[in-house]
């Protein structure tokens, strides 16, 4: 191939790079051995025991936090958003023709081991809330909740959004629990809850 | 054994091989006779510092004798047009991810501005800034000036220049799919992969053509020893394509395994793509500019494989916290720590080249935005070695410091880097000079200035962001508002390095239309002077 013209940037710029032998510097060296002292320091303290899905460096006590005792201190409110607001919403209003309100219903503030009974194993068909009727299935909780988060969820919505009903107690909890120990299936509407006794 | 006891072993037997291959290599590339690194030297070239600031016409050619002025110009001739197209689409791309990022800045703090169409909402314009600039600006800059600088040091011409073309239309055809399919709300919903990976294919294709005339040309070489450059631009043209291959393959990673994959993916192409593509450059136009030898060969070997080695590791301190193995974090904090040794070896070794010759900085725009750069990648690597900690991970993890850091390395590193390469580059392949000196200055002083501004706030910002967070007495909303003032001052910064930008690409299209603007035809004016270091 012909060389082409060499343009003046091409002719004043300096010649390519080269490298000097230079033996390293001791401080570099020096820094070398203190980051790999650093690392076995750092993976000998280190926790790799744990099983990983407790997230990395958690330990239990982390984890369990100081629970209080039971049936003492479950946040309710808690279980609420997480549990219940998806259908009964922040607000407890539901969603009319669709979800129950809770806010003012005569289920949440009527007989405590009815409301108990609710969310131990949920509901299937027609129910009448505040005079409005409702068709649908709310899930059961007794395998997911103890009594003393159903006592303490069941005791924040009877207290939020104007109900006043006094608290459950995680013992009348687990009665209505031992009461329908053999139930596998939801109640079946209002019909079945308003004859509990 | 214990999961400690293996940790332990690996990582003590995997140092002392590190440090038993570097040697090797030392010991055996290093000839008593230094022909090594005399092969790229014609007869009689010794490296002295230009003096810019005198006329042309009585300036000596900077020694240089005709065979290694007629290499020069073959393979400068060779890469012209592959180049340029590399840098129009990486000003294309850099213009755009400025517009981008800094809609996505402002809507951080005026949340109700643009919200009429989806693809300006913050989900979307936020990802196509950050596709724009990690598959547009930055790739097209760097293996731009990778593609010019390999042949040069190979002493031969380009072979294959054709392939890479086909390459770099197929990338940027691949890219303004990927970008539209974001903006249209289209996604993987993986950060850094977020292009649908049906798209990636084509990505695969063009990157795979674009390192193809790397193999070819490496096997055309006329020298022996392969310069520094060499090592790191052809290493990350191998690495990448793993990387992104690995990273794309549909259905191949699910949960957990997709979380730790993709941080190392996340990681990994930062430090095994523009980061060596980077520092590529700094050790081909620092020693270049200032006309002296880099000091020393073993800390450009540490440097190196130090970087090769640890990098590949440092990936799962995005995780801490999270659900994945215990040693699995550990290794990659320990790891992180020790990528201090190779940023150290690396930056002794510009430092004490550069030690005596900072007068050339006055002159040398390049020399500045590649001092100012390499600086950067020292501060932003220490940052993000001490950011792996578990105890500092804590607090920065999930706020904007995040965010402030990963600009310093892309942007106050990477960047500026590029930026000075393209100021060098340029005038070699298109045969003209740099028009308006000044606009080189006003875009150095914006862009440093604009990403100081926007470091520091969001440091500042990021870390009380993260000390509200973890406080239990103060609610979540509190630790968003109070990051409003900083992310004010961040469009602020924002805003200058993306003026800086316009005047970059506006520089760039005056140098193309301006008539008889090579420097044959055109007497030494006083501003065309200062700009001779370039």
């Amino acid at each position: 191939m012909n060389t082409p013209d060499v343009l003046p940037q091409q002719r004043r710029e300096n010649p390519d790079p080269q490298e000097r032998s230079t033996p390293m510097p001791r401080l570099v060296l020096l820094l070398a051995l203190v980051l790999v002292a650093f690392g076995i320091d750092y993976i000998s303290h280190a926790d790799v025991n744990s099983p990983s899905a407790w997230g990395d460096a958690r330990t239990r006590a982390e984890l369990v936090g100081d629970r209080p005792a039971a049936g003492q201190g479950v946040d309710g409110a808690a279980i609420y958003a997480a549990m219940c607001s998806g259908c009964h919403q922040a607000s407890g209003q539901g969603l009319p023709g669709v979800f129950p309100p809770l806010a003012g219903s005569e289920w949440v503030v009527g007989k405590a081991s009815t409301a108990a009974a609710i969310v131990l194993h949920g509901v299937s068909g027609p129910i009448e809330v505040k005079g409005q009727p409702f068709n649908g299935t709310m899930p059961a909780f007794a395998a997911s909740l103890g009594d003393a988060e159903i006592a303490a969820v069941l005791s924040h919505v009877r207290s939020q959004w104007g109900n006043s009903a006094a608290p459950i107690p995680a013992e009348l909890v687990a009665n209505t629990r031992s009461l329908h120990a053999d139930r596998s299936t939801p109640f079946n509407g209002g019909d079945e809850l308003a004859q509990l006794p | 054994m214990s999961p400690l006891a293996i940790l332990m072993s690996a990582f003590i037997l995997s140092i002392v091989g590190l440090g038993f291959f570097i040697w090797s290599q030392r010991a055996h590339l290093t000839d008593p006779s230094t022909e090594g690194s005399e092969v790229i030297f014609a007869a009689g070239e010794i490296g002295t510092p230009e003096e810019p600031a005198a006329p042309l016409a009585t300036r000596p050619a900077a020694g240089a004798d005709d065979a290694e002025l007629a290499a020069r110009a073959r393979a400068d001739a060779s890469t012209a047009p592959l180049v340029f197209f590399f840098y129009c689409c990486a000003f294309v791309w850099l213009l755009v991810a400025s517009a981008a990022g800094l809609t996505a800045s402002i809507k951080l703090h005026a949340p109700d501005w643009l919200t009429a169409d989806a693809w300006l909402s913050f989900g979307r314009i936020r990802t196509v800034h950050l596709n724009a600039v990690a598959y547009g600006w930055a790739p097209m800059a760097g293996l731009g000036t990778a593609l010019f600088v390999i042949p040069r040091l190979l002493k031969t011409e380009l072979v294959g220049g054709r392939y890479a073309l086909l390459g770099a239309a197929l990338w940027n055809a691949a890219l303004i799919a990927g970008l539209g399919s974001l903006a249209y709300g289209v996604s993987d919903g993986l950060e850094w992969l977020e292009i649908p990976w049906q798209i990636d294919l084509l990505f695969v294709a063009g990157g795979a053509l674009i390192g193809l005339p790397l193999i070819l040309t490496l096997r055309r070489r006329q020298v022996a020893h392969l310069y520094v450059s060499v090592w790191y631009m052809g290493c990350a043209l191998f690495w990448f394509p793993v990387l992104f291959l690995v990273a794309n393959v549909p259905g191949l990673h699910h949960g957990i395994e997709q979380a730790t994959m993709n941080w190392w993916f996340g990681h990994n192409v930062l430090g095994l793509f523009y980061t060596p593509l980077a520092l590529a450059s700094i050790y081909y136009f620092l020693p270049k500019v200032i006309g002296r030898p880099i000091q020393s060969y073993n800390l450009s070997l540490l440097g190196f494989w130090g970087l090769a080695f640890f990098y590949g590791q440092v990936g799962g301190h995005h995780l801490i916290g999270g659900p994945v193995p215990g040693w699995m974090v550990t290794l990659s904090i320990v790891q992180s720590m020790m990528m201090i040794l190779p940023v150290a070896a690396f930056t002794a070794n510009q430092h004490l080249t550069l030690k005596g010759n900072l007068a050339a900085l006055r002159h040398s725009p390049t020399l500045r935005f590649m001092c100012l750069g390499g600086l950067m990648y020292t501060a932003s690597s220490v940052q993000g070695s001490f950011e792996a900690l578990r105890s500092m991970n804590a607090v920065t993890h999930f706020t904007h410091y995040t965010v402030a850091h990963a600009h310093l390395g892309l942007y106050g590193f990477v960047s500026l880097v590029f930026f000075g390469a393209m100021y060098f580059v340029i005038p070699r392949i298109t045969g003209r000079d740099w028009p308006w000196p000044r606009m080189i200055s006003a875009h150095f002083w914006l862009a440093s200035i604009g990403v100081a501004i926007y470091f520091v706030s969001l440091t500042i910002g990021g870390w009380l962001q993260g000390r509200a967070m973890l406080d239990e007495s103060r609610g979540f909303m509190e630790s968003v508002l109070l990051t409003l003032p900083y992310l004010k001052a961040r469009s602020v910064g924002g805003a200058m390095m993306a003026l800086g930008h316009v005047i970059f690409a506006a520089h760039f299209i005056r140098l193309l239309t301006a008539r008889g603007a090579s420097r044959r035809a055109q007497p030494a004016s006083p501003f065309a002077t200062a700009a001779e270091g370039i």
